[in-house]
């Protein structure tokens, strides 16, 4: 697989994620609910977006449905497009109705009550999910997930060298913004903490290379990491700051992985793959753009819209009421809002952009089955969320993409052991996200960004009004 | 043949009851006194069944050498302890440095649910997923058979022996001598509680409550009564009603363990200086600072009761099931929250018999329920926490 592929999969992921943590985010981050069944409204919006839009009669389904909604709209210009829509409306609104009967007997309540009846209603949710199969055929899953536009794909617009100077352009235009902003952060660092972060990338690229060699490089090989990591630590030290000299580590490691690895290993073509990341050369006859690509744009811009949503809810009068009730819910309540109605309907839009998020790993995975939304998904959620720093929007987007980067990324691992080892290693994966999320409310529970700040419409010194 | 019935879901209710009360009390232990509402606490009881087995079926897992194999018995006191020393590294590097930092309650929860994560997946990386059980002697299986007929009660002990079921003893009451027998234990209760009550003050603490010793009699005495009282064997050819109850010495065993913790728990709180200190901290913090209560001290002897309380619900419950899973202690969270809730999370007392009582609803309601609905039995549980939090949010013992 070629690393474009690995990370369009990797970036699909992370952005599904990051709309379940956005929902999160709204909750936990500005309204102080601590909902440890967030993972529930991502099973709901799931399954309620696959039912909707299954053929009627699906081999090997006994569940309820499918309702066949793309196929009620067939005659309509983009039906299927349509019927997947309107499939994810449903399904937010059920997930939103859901988390209304799970809020309105404890969100009165202190907010301890509220997690364990979340995490409660969402185990037995999971059980009742995983053991009846007339529901949404139990455990063995639903298959013939309706993908919209699949069959237009790939996208090719002509001849390869067009698709090639087409999509190769719009992706190299991306990677060199990214490129641009991470570069206008690090602008301006210390120099010899830039220098130190230059040799720390380097050594643990090299590291890291050795160790692959196998063999008794590997003990050499992590020996050269860690040096690596102890020059970054003086680096940082350096710098007096953490964010330049990681920033600046973090991009040279990722390009000499991205552009450099399949230098080593297929030449200068690998490196030109990776830069057109967009385009697949392998697919159809021209080559050109990819469903799974596709997806990812269609996830992007769902996280996009609900970014811009989610900001411009925090921002509002409203945003302030939900984060007076997570500071001190009598002060809102003395002045005269209705907490609780707020509280519910944070609970609410949470849960429906939970649901989205379910929606979309749907589509992206084309086979749902229960073991894909365990407890575990909401835990993680807030591990990310936390890492990013709560009640920040640009946090979750960052948290999101440093965790699953970190928990895909330790997968490579498993190669490197006996395959009997596999639970063992994913226990140690879990063990380490668990102590991780203890040191950083520990070290820095603000998270790497802290706490956003907002527009509030009156300037910083305007007499002391200021957040 | 003789069917098991609801009489038999009630003592099966009973075991687990007391199993989820024992992780209850723990839990209220630590939600009022350290305020912290602890996701940790199901794998708490996960860490001392596995403390347990390491030390009484090492070979068992995969990383643990292969050295001490001890009985049962000594296994199980062995790995209570160890986890009471663990229960003690988790305030020290833990819980302790959160609280100085005044973190609030939403915080502490995270930081349990990081906890939780951690030892959860700790046991399953040195442990493995598989079910694993101790290596125990193998369980002796007796029948008690009730059968109501026309003219008196008559009582069974049967035991299957190499296939066949074998009668051990059987006898029996007549209907006048049941009433009797049952007239003389509700007379005893009675009595007992209007004399353990009569001196009832502001500033009398009785060691046991007069309600509960009460109780106690009435079946202490009853059953003594009914032992004096046994008459010759009834027919039971014809019976109106009749039911088996399973009973094995294992459970006689959970139920005395049980029973002896509630005692030991019940004399460090109420009657030493230690036990005063931690039910001061519960009701004011501060203000038993300023009375010169070491609030450290305090916490860390919670934290350690809690585990050692955690660790015996858990080496009783993979006893009891046969059974050790890494989630078994996760499994069996929601219960002991509901318990807790239930009872109130600052009543310790409240948390035993609202352990209890969850107890009793799950395996009563499992029995009454069809056999499908079999996976349910924590949704039970949770049936009952929602409505109590509906109803009576401060719990049905609480005075908050």
């Amino acid at each position: 697989m070629a690393l474009a592929d690995f990370l369009v999969s990797l970036l699909t992921v992370v952005s599904v994620y990051t709309l379940f943590g956005l929902g999160l985010n709204i909750k936990y981050g500005f309204t102080g609910l601590v909902d440890f069944g967030h993972v529930l409204y991502f099973l709901t919006g799931a399954y309620v977006t696959v039912v909707v839009t299954l053929p009627a009669a699906a081999t090997s389904y006994e569940g309820i449905g499918g309702f066949a909604l793309p196929q009620l709209l067939s005659g309509v210009p983009l039906g299927g497009l349509l019927a997947w829509f309107a499939a994810l409306a449903v399904a937010m609104v059920v997930a939103a109705l859901l988390s209304l009967l799970v809020g309105v007997p404890t969100l009165r309540l202190r907010e301890d009550y509220l997690a364990i009846t979340a995490l409660g209603i969402a185990t037995i949710l999971h059980t009742v999910v995983n053991d009846e199969r007339w529901l949404f055929n139990g455990p063995f899953g639903v298959r013939d997930v309706h993908q919209p536009l699949t069959g237009a794909f790939p996208v090719s617009l002509g001849s390869f060298i067009v698709n090639l100077a087409v999509f190769g352009l719009v992706s190299v235009l991306v990677l060199a913004y990214v490129g641009y902003r991470v570069g206008g952060y690090v602008y301006g660092v210390d120099v010899r903490a830039a220098a130190l972060s230059t040799v720390a990338a380097v050594l643990v690229v090299a590291g890291l290379g050795v160790a692959t060699l196998g063999g008794s490089l590997v003990l050499a090989g992590v020996v050269v990491v860690a040096v690596g990591v102890a020059v970054l630590a003086r680096s940082i030290r350096q710098a007096d700051g953490y964010g330049q000299p990681v920033a600046l580590f973090t991009a040279l490691v990722f390009a000499a992985w991205y552009f450099g690895t399949p230098l080593v290993t297929t030449g200068p073509s690998g490196t030109l793959a990776s830069a057109v990341w967009l385009f697949d050369p392998t697919a159809g006859a021209n080559g050109g753009i990819t469903y799974g690509r596709f997806v990812l744009l269609v996830s992007a811009a769902f996280v996009g819209i609900s970014y811009w949503w989610c900001e411009r809810t925090v921002n509002s009068p409203y945003g302030r009421v939900l984060r007076s009730i997570r500071e001190d819910e009598d002060v809102p309540e003395a002045l005269g809002k209705e907490t609780f109605r707020y509280k519910v309907q944070s609970m609410m839009f949470g849960s429906a952009l939970a649901a989205a998020a379910g929606g979309l790993w749907a589509t992206h995975i084309a086979f749902i089955d229960p073991t894909q939304f365990t407890a575990n998904i909401t835990f993680f959620a807030f591990t990310a969320v936390i890492i990013g720093g709560a009640a920040n929007n640009r946090g979750v987007v960052v948290g999101t993409f440093v965790f699953w980067t970190l928990h895909t990324g330790t997968r490579f691992l498993n190669d490197y052991f006996p395959t009997e080892y596999a639970t063992q290693l994913a226990a140690l994966r879990v063990m380490l996200i668990g102590a991780l999320l203890m040191v950083i409310l520990y070290y820095r529970s603000e998270g790497l960004l802290g706490e956003q700040t907002y527009d509030t419409g009156v300037a910083a010194d305007g007499g002391g009004h200021s957040e | 043949m003789v069917d098991t019935g609801l009489v038999n879901a009630l003592a099966q209710g009973v075991v687990t009851g007391s199993i989820i009360a024992a992780g209850a009390l723990g839990l209220s232990l630590v939600y009022s006194i350290a305020e912290v509402p602890n996701f940790a606490h199901g794998d708490m009881l996960t860490v001392g069944a596995y403390l347990a087995l390491a030390l009484n079926n090492p070979g068992e897992l995969p990383f643990v050498p292969n050295a001490v194999a001890v009985p049962f018995a000594v296994a199980a006191v062995g790995g209570v302890v160890v986890a009471g020393v663990f229960g003690g590294v988790y305030e020290k590097a833990v819980f302790s440095r959160f609280r100085d930092r005044d973190a609030d309650l939403i915080t502490m929860v995270i930081v349990s649910l990081g906890l939780a994560l951690f030892l959860r997946n700790l046991v399953l990386f040195l442990a493995g997923s598989a079910n694993v059980t101790y290596e125990t002697v193998t369980r002796v299986d007796t029948n008690v058979d009730v059968y109501a007929t026309g003219s008196g009660v008559g009582v069974e002990l049967t035991k299957r022996i190499g296939g066949d079921i074998a009668t051990l003893d059987a006898w029996g009451y007549g209907w006048l001598t049941v009433l009797a027998v049952l007239a003389v234990a509700v007379a005893a209760g009675v009595a007992v509680y209007r004399w353990r009550s009569a001196d009832t003050g502001y500033e009398r603490v009785h060691f046991v409550s007069p309600r509960v010793l009460a109780v106690a009699t009435t079946l202490v005495v009853g059953a003594a009564a009914a032992a004096v009282a046994r008459g010759g064997a009834v027919s039971t050819a014809n019976p109106l009603y009749s039911t088996r109850v399973g009973v094995s010495w294992k459970y006689g065993a959970i139920l005395g363990v049980m029973l002896a913790t509630m005692l030991c728990m019940n004399y460090v709180l109420k009657r030493t200086k230690t036990g005063r200190a931690m039910r001061a901290t519960a009701d004011d913090q501060a203000l038993a600072r300023v009375r010169g209560v070491d609030i450290d001290r305090v916490q860390l002897v919670v934290w350690v009761l809690a585990a050692v309380l955690a660790a015996i619900a858990g080496v009783l419950l993979g006893w009891y099931a046969s059974n050790l899973n890494p989630n078994m202690g996760f499994n069996l969270l929601l219960p002991v929250f509901a318990a807790v809730i239930v009872g109130g999370i600052d009543s310790p007392y409240g948390a035993a018999l609202g352990g209890l009582m969850i107890g009793l609803s799950m395996d009563v309601g499992a029995y009454l329920l069809p056999a499908e609905f079999a996976t349910y039995r924590t949704a039970i549980a949770f049936v009952i926490l929602v409505a109590v939090l509906l109803v009576k949010p401060e719990g049905l013992w609480g005075d908050a």
